[in-house]
């Protein structure tokens, strides 16, 4: 009797017919040749994670030790002014109201280029470190120590959904798979009761890309960020109320056992399994989801620290969102999208950062709502060391410019900024970073970055390279190409790292 | 020497010659010796073979004509023996002074990461040849997609090979002997494979029908099936499938997807397309009627020209960044963003090439130089985004016969056209008028005067067709130079006008306008009066001017503030006026004729003028029949009830009183008739542009053609459309069947539908592929013949019960020994969900119903409905289909959002997707409904409406343990609860 398998002989059957044919000094080079060739190219080779049908979020291994094992990304919808909040620019009040010297015809997004106009903020040495940081977010200035701001991202494009689009995607179009699913495509997740990914929008509502932020664009669906936050559910997670709650359990028990018998039919089909444990996923899920939105575990003390006790609603909203991103992290989910800021309604800046005009008496109503939950949340993640390995992404979709908008000047101090794809700021924090650190510089306006040009591509690198993969490495083929989160572009930014 | 390198790309011609040489290399050897360059004897044949593939795999992808590196181009015998920085690569007779060799043998050459080092025999090849003279066939220029390499693909690709009808193989198996089995039959007995025994008639029907319809066939159907003594039955069927309506709709949703079909602009205002949804129409009732697939391709590029006005809403069926923006180059790369978009769809839908690459650089996988990326993107210059009137929804094919005289008049019409744009260019009159020039129009007016010296030139608007007058361009051109715009602002020319609609502060409606090169309704001078204005031009100095272009919309959209009434002068000094030309010697305008250029046959030869009289006339006559048909057909379409919805609606509002049905209106593009010329962008920069391109075709592909750098723009696209279809384009029909292919068995003969290049799948199996092509092409391109040959195979009628020794070899059934089974998708699940509450509504055509709740503002707010009412219960390809939001329920199904194209959808699960089916209202409702049906139609027998649920939902009869299980399930619970069970279960949504 054999003990090999039908297709063990074949395999066998095959190899004697390769020794039997080529089985001389020549066929030997050749194979020599071969796995040099192989060990040659599996330095660069596409690295795509085996995802199993049956459990395509269980935990996978990075290519290398990531300093980070998640990643929390505050997201400023509308383009936050980096002249306006960290990036201290002392020449500036110089030439308040006057022309900027030394640039050319300046062609703007919608406007015409006014003179320079100062931050209506005052700049302030911060922390130990003594970073300048103006006075409109007072609470997050005060964890300069924390942070590794890059001055120097540009962006390539100045409108605010494609510019979205690539900070969430690394495409300027719609439809690239967002960083998030990029990250839990790779790693899965640690938590099975959980989305790996959730998007948490702004209390106001979806940001300007909408979904596109958090899309799995060729990805496959699993690994799209779930959309909910303190205003709004997961979807469908609850039993309806047509159903009873038994009936809902022995529903459920029937299902398994029909699913299981048609699986008898059709043996060893993985799909079948897996849609199987979905249905286990979805149940867990349902059980674990308003656990992580109950927000009534949480003490009155910290409550009051991320402001949920404001009378101001909105920072009311927002500071809940931010104490949920992090329970949310505690519990291993792997990426969540923090967003501030929503799509604009009712008037430009009215809803987020995109200060064209009035960008005073806008800042002042967005300022609060972000600052004090979102330092809270930095200073609580790092108490209860979760920056140990988390990594903290803050950013926005470009930056703004030195001079007001000629158009939308009512009056003095009534001043607006336009966008600026050349220049703006990012920081990060956590896991994996030099902090203090600042990389990158603008010139003396922070018009244009004149040292360490950091591009998205170059942002997302270092995101992943924190995380333990390679983005020339973390391939998905579709359509025949190996797609990557940073197309052919991006470098990691050593210099940031810890 | 005044010869500037870096711009030279392989042109046209060299690329022909290229391919003549091949050829005559080929056929003709020793003759060829007397024609080569260089010294040597070497026959071309023997340079084809020894030496052109050594430079082509391993110098000319960097040492090329369009961007030598080091400046040395190793493309041409006299580009080698010139050199490059370094001095000439080869010295003829002298190996030990030629740089070639010395670098290739220093394995300088090529570098490392670029490709791999020559071997010592391919270096001595090298340096015999340089040593007999380096023999070169005259004229003979190598290119970098000669052929195919490690590294890429060249014009010998499979994919672009001609498509050769296989002789079909011979098996023993007379079940097998069907050409697609025998095909399929040969691959698995080479892969030691077995195919599976035939599935149960009752798997086949569900199977075809879903497959076909996309909805699951009735109990009745079902055994009706199974009890068919007919060895004809299963035939019958297929044949009644492929005649039901219910196919278009399904197919449709296919072709959807290949296409990005999608009903809002995208990006970050993402607004509704409300005219968009025709085009699904078209495509339901193109593939309802089998039309051929040539037909309906070449449609779909330059249906306008056919008579199937829809059909171009594939140009513009992608998104579209629809925030303006004051920056030139902003504006153009929305522009090319646009361009490129229509471009990279049409590669990918009709001829599988991603073509994107070419923007920027020769592609760097593919025979696809940017030359071509270029000659294609000319092709599309002309098209822009917007809605187009037209006609549609013909009832009994007297709007298609009518349209038909219509084109037959047109295609006279425009040659004549040709003639009068030739004739009628000289001279505007100012004194008596002999001959009236044609009307204007909102799109291109020329003035052509006798040549004066002038500075100033002064443009006096006195009445418009409606409104405050608007220019977006005024220009200004001398026959010295007849391409060069004087009156742009770059060339320090100023402008001022009577008036500003808005002083200055809405930054689009400035005098500065019309001199900025750039057109359409957010870059025109709009005057502050109505019917008056004027705008005056001063040139930097004085020159010779004889002609000037001027417009109110280029783009067609606006179509007020038209000048009608106006005069041109010019002077050399303020005040010293000279009249050239006026509105007093055109026709006048037509109402509603803005934007429809109405040609005056004036300066025709008589005979030829009234014959041209007689066609307008005619044609005028001919359309006032078609909007009367068209009306009727309109209001017949529009049920009472709506009717009277409409009445009610419109009650409080005056102005919509006695409004007639307005013309019918569809997103189908507009066209531009004279498009700019196209330049090719050095890297893609929009602010780059090099050498004029013709627009034309890919040159490895097919039979190439091309045209005038100025051609009109329908010309372009009927002449793509043709390359496109000719039997001698090998891609258009090889990715037709493979996309068949894909969807009948989950994945297609090649895996990567939408790109049959480098990077592409190769074919599982290639005869099978090109039996397929032949087929459909000598089939007249019949598609429902191609799905009947598919269905009918015995590879598709096959068990897909796993085999698990035949899983070892082949886990995927890419070989076929299996029928390979797969999770329904989106649609159906949903449709076939409807059908089995009986809710499902079969109403075709018109606009789409909305998974979203109505929204009134301009804000992109989209909010799933939770209460759904009958039109909601229409089929899912109805639904209307924005950007990026996808239905709350069954959006989780891999359902593409319509951001771009989706040739393949993924297939996961996900724990959304078992909430969605357990919770969303939708599904609760459904269940409830389902569970009615089920109780009215099976009264009181819990165990005969198990049954009656068990045959709706999964076509066959519970298990005797299924049956209890189930029915204590109905006793403790209810109906619902367990309707809601068949709902989520895996038989229910996968096909087998």
């Amino acid at each position: 009797m054999h003990l090999l398998s039908p297709s063990g002989l074949r395999l066998l059957d095959r190899r004697a017919f390769l020794y039997g044919t080529a089985g001389s000094m020549s066929s030997i080079a050749l194979c020599k040749l071969l796995s040099e060739e192989g060990l040659m190219a599996a330095e660069n080779d596409p690295i795509r994670p085996e995802v199993r049908s049956e459990t395509p979020l269980a935990a996978r291994p990075s290519h290398f030790p990531g300093r980070a094992k998640r990643v929390l990304m505050i997201f400023c919808s509308g383009a936050i002014s980096q002249i306006d909040t960290f990036d201290y620019k002392p020449e500036i009040p110089r030439f308040h109201n006057k022309e900027m010297p030394g640039v050319g015809d300046i062609k703007l997004f919608q406007s015409i280029p006014g003179t320079v106009t100062k931050s209506p903020w005052e700049f302030k040495p911060r922390g130990d470190c003594g970073k300048y940081a103006s006075d409109m977010l007072p609470h997050l200035a005060e964890l300069v120590d924390e942070m590794c701001f890059i001055h120097s991202m540009t962006s390539r494009t100045n409108t605010h959904g494609p510019g979205e689009n690539f900070m969430s995607t690394g495409f300027v179009l719609d439809g690239a798979p967002s960083i998030g699913s990029w990250t839990t495509y790779a790693l899965g997740s640690e938590n099975s009761n959980l989305p790996a990914f959730v998007a948490i929008a702004d209390p106001r509502g979806v940001p300007q890309a909408g979904p596109n932020n958090w899309a799995s664009g060729f990805l496959p669906a699993v690994f799209q960020g779930t959309p909910f936050n303190m205003q709004k559910t997961i979807p469908h997670l609850d039993r309806p109320n047509a159903f009873t709650g038994e009936a809902d359990v022995a529903s459920r028990a029937l299902l398994q056992r029909l699913n299981e018998r048609h699986l008898l039919r059709n043996p060893g089909d993985t799909q079948l399994a897996a849609r199987i444990a979905s249905y286990e996923l979805a149940a867990k899920l349902q059980l674990s989801a308003p656990e992580v939105s109950d927000l009534s575990q949480e003490s009155a003390a910290i409550h009051h620290f991320y402001g949920t006790d404001s009378h101001n609603k909105l920072k009311a909203g927002f500071a809940r969102n931010c104490i949920l991103a992090r329970r949310l992290l505690e519990r291993g989910v792997r990426f969540v999208q923090l967003f501030n800021g929503a799509y604009q309604s009712g008037g430009t800046g009215t809803a987020n950062w995109d200060g064209h005009a009035k960008l005073k008496e806008q800042y002042d109503v967005h300022a609060p709502i972000l600052d004090q939950p979102a330092a809270a949340l930095l200073q609580d993640m790092k108490k209860c060391g979760l920056l140990e390995d988390t990594l903290v992404v803050f950013t926005t979709e470009f930056g703004r410019l030195p001079f007001y908008q000629k158009t939308t000047m009512m009056a003095e101090n009534d001043f607006g900024r336009d966008h600026n794809p050349h220049a703006f700021t990012v920081w990060l924090a956590g896991a994996g970073v030099k902090t203090p650190f600042t990389y990158g510089q603008t010139d003396d306006f922070s018009f244009k970055v004149v040292e360490n040009e950091t591009t998205v591509y170059d942002l997302h690198a270092t995101i992943l390279h924190i995380l333990g993969l390679n983005h020339e490495r973390l391939t998905f083929k579709y359509n025949g190409i190996e797609r990557r989160l940073t197309d052919v572009h991006g470098h990691v930014v050593k210099e940031v790292l810890s | 020497m005044n010869f500037v390198r870096s711009n030279r790309v392989p042109t046209l011609q060299a690329i022909r010659q290229t391919f003549v040489w091949c050829l005559a290399a080929l056929a003709i050897e020793p003759a060829l010796t007397l024609l080569s360059e260089g010294k040597g004897e070497l026959a071309a044949a023997d340079f084809e073979r020894e030496i052109a593939p050594l430079l082509v795999t391993r110098c000319v992808k960097c040492h090329n004509a369009s961007e030598p590196s080091g400046e040395l181009d190793l493309t041409t015998f006299s580009s080698v023996t010139t050199g490059g920085d370094s001095g000439p690569a080869v010295m003829p007779g002298k190996p030990e002074s030629s740089l070639l060799l010395t670098r290739v043998r220093s394995r300088e050459m090529p570098p490392k990461d670029e490709g791999t080092a020559l071997s010592k025999v391919e270096i001595e090849r090298l340096e015999a040849w340089v040593e007999k003279g380096a023999s070169w066939p005259r004229g003979r220029v190598l290119d970098e997609f000669d052929v195919t390499t490690d590294l890429r693909a060249g014009r010998d690709w499979w994919s672009l090979k001609p498509i050769v009808r296989p002789q079909t193989p011979i098996g023993e198996d007379l079940n097998w002997s069907y050409p697609i089995d025998a095909f399929v039959r040969r691959r698995l007995d080479a892969e030691n494979l077995t195919p599976s025994s035939p599935a149960s008639r009752a798997r086949i029907i569900r199977r075809a029908k879903f497959a076909l319809l996309g909805i699951p066939p009735t109990p009745e159907e079902i055994q009706a099936f199974e009890n068919d003594p007919s060895p004809l039955a299963y035939e019958k069927l297929v044949d009644r499938y492929l005649a039901s309506p219910r196919y278009g709709e399904r197919w449709a949703r296919h072709w959807l997807d290949v296409v990005g079909f999608g009903e809002s602009e995208g990006y970050e205002k993402n607004k509704l397309r409300p005219h968009a949804w025709p085009y699904r129409d078209y495509v339901i009732q193109s593939l309802n009627a089998d039309k051929p697939y040539d037909r309906f391709s070449m449609e779909q590029i330059a249906g306008d020209q056919l008579g199937a006005d829809v059909a171009t809403s594939f140009l513009v069926g992608g998104g579209n960044d629809t925030v303006t923006t004051l920056v030139k180059e902003a504006r153009l790369q929305q522009r090319y963003n646009d361009l490129d978009n229509m471009v990279a769809t049409t590669g990918s839908t009709f001829l599988g090439l991603s073509l994107g690459c070419g923007r920027c650089h020769n592609h760097k996988f593919d025979p696809i130089s940017q030359a071509d990326y270029y000659r294609m993107l000319a092709v599309v210059r002309g098209v822009h985004h917007g809605n187009r009137s037209m006609l549609f929804n013909d009832g009994d094919g007297t709007q298609t016969s009518l349209r038909n005289e219509i084109a037959r008049i047109d295609e006279a019409l425009a040659k004549l056209n040709r003639r009068i744009d030739d004739l009628e260019e000289p001279r505007a009159s100012v004194g008596k008028i002999k001959a009236r020039r044609s009307a204007v129009n909102v799109f291109y007016n020329v003035e052509r005067f006798a040549p004066v010296r002038a500075r100033f030139v002064r443009f006096t608007i006195t009445d418009t067709n409606e409104k405050a007058p608007v220019i977006d361009e005024l220009e200004i051109y001398s026959s010295r130079d007849p391409e060069r715009n004087l009156a742009l602002a770059s060339e320090k020319t100023k402008s001022v006008a009577s008036d500003v609609n808005k002083d200055g502060k809405n930054p689009y409606q400035q005098t500065r306008h019309v001199q900025d090169g750039s057109y359409g309704v957010g870059f025109s001078w709009v005057g502050k009066e109505s019917g008056k204005g004027w705008v005056q031009l001063r040139l930097r100095k004085p020159q010779e001017i004889d002609r000037v272009v001027w417009s109110s919309d280029r783009y067609g959209r606006k179509t007020d503030g038209l000048a009608t009434e106006y005069k041109l002068e010019v002077a050399l000094r303020p005040g010293k006026w000279q009249l050239v030309a006026r509105s007093a010697d055109r026709h006048p305008l037509q109402p509603g004729c803005a934007a429809k250029p109405q040609r005056s046959p004036d300066f025709l030869p008589e005979a030829d003028a009234k014959h041209y009289r007689e066609l307008v006339t005619r044609r005028q006559e001919l359309e006032q029949q078609l909007n009367a048909v068209t009306q009727a057909q309109t209001l017949k379409e529009k049920t009472a009830d709506e009717k009277k919805k409409t009445e009610e609606k419109n009650k409080g509002d005056k102005s919509k009183k006695g409004t007639g049905p307005q013309t019918p209106q569809a997103y189908a593009g507009v066209f531009h008739h004279r498009p700019p010329r196209t330049q090719r962008l050095h890297r893609g920069q929009v602010l780059d542009p090099r050498e004029d391109i013709r627009p034309g075709s890919i040159s490895g592909v097919g039979e190439l053609f091309e045209l005038d750098v100025d051609s009109p723009d329908g010309e372009r696209r009927m002449g793509f459309a043709r390359w496109l279809t000719s039997h001698k384009n090998p891609l258009t029909a090889r990715v037709l069947v493979n996309r068949l292919w894909h969807y009948h068995f989950g994945r297609g003969l090649v895996e990567t539908p939408s790109n049959f290049g480098f990077h592409g799948g190769k074919p599982s199996h290639p005869k099978l592929l090109d039996w397929l092509a032949s087929e459909l092409i000598d089939s007249g391109w019949s598609i429902k013949h191609m799905h009947r040959l598919i269905v009918l195979s015995a590879t598709y009628q096959q068990s897909s019960v796993a085999n698990p020794e035949a899983r070892e070899i082949d886990s995927t059934s890419r070989f076929l020994w299996r029928f390979p089974p797969r999770r329904l998708e989106a649609e159906p699940i949903r449709d076939a969900v409807l059908a089995i509450s009986g809710l499902l509504r079969l109403r075709m055509g018109g606009p789409g119903f909305s998974a979203f709740e109505p929204n009134l503002s301009h804000v992109k707010v989209y909010t799933p409905k939770t209460k759904f009412s009958d039109e909601d219960f229409r089929r899912m390809v109805y639904q209307t289909k924005p950007r990026m939001e996808k239905d709350a329920t069954f959006g989780e199904f891999d359902c593409p959002d319509a951001s771009g194209v989706a040739p393949q959808r993924a297939i996961s699960t996900t724990a959304l997707q078992a909430l969605n089916l357990l919770n969303s209202p939708f599904m609760v409702e459904q269940a409830q409904r389902f569970a009615e049906r089920v109780e009215a139609e099976r009264p009181a027998n819990v165990p005969a409406q198990v049954r009656h649920a068990f045959w709706l939902a999964l076509g066959r009869t519970p298990e005797s343990e299924e049956l209890t299980d189930c029915v204590d399930l109905i006793q403790k619970h209810g109906l619902a609860v367990f309707c809601r069970v068949l709902f989520n279960a895996n038989e229910f949504l996968y096909l087998n």
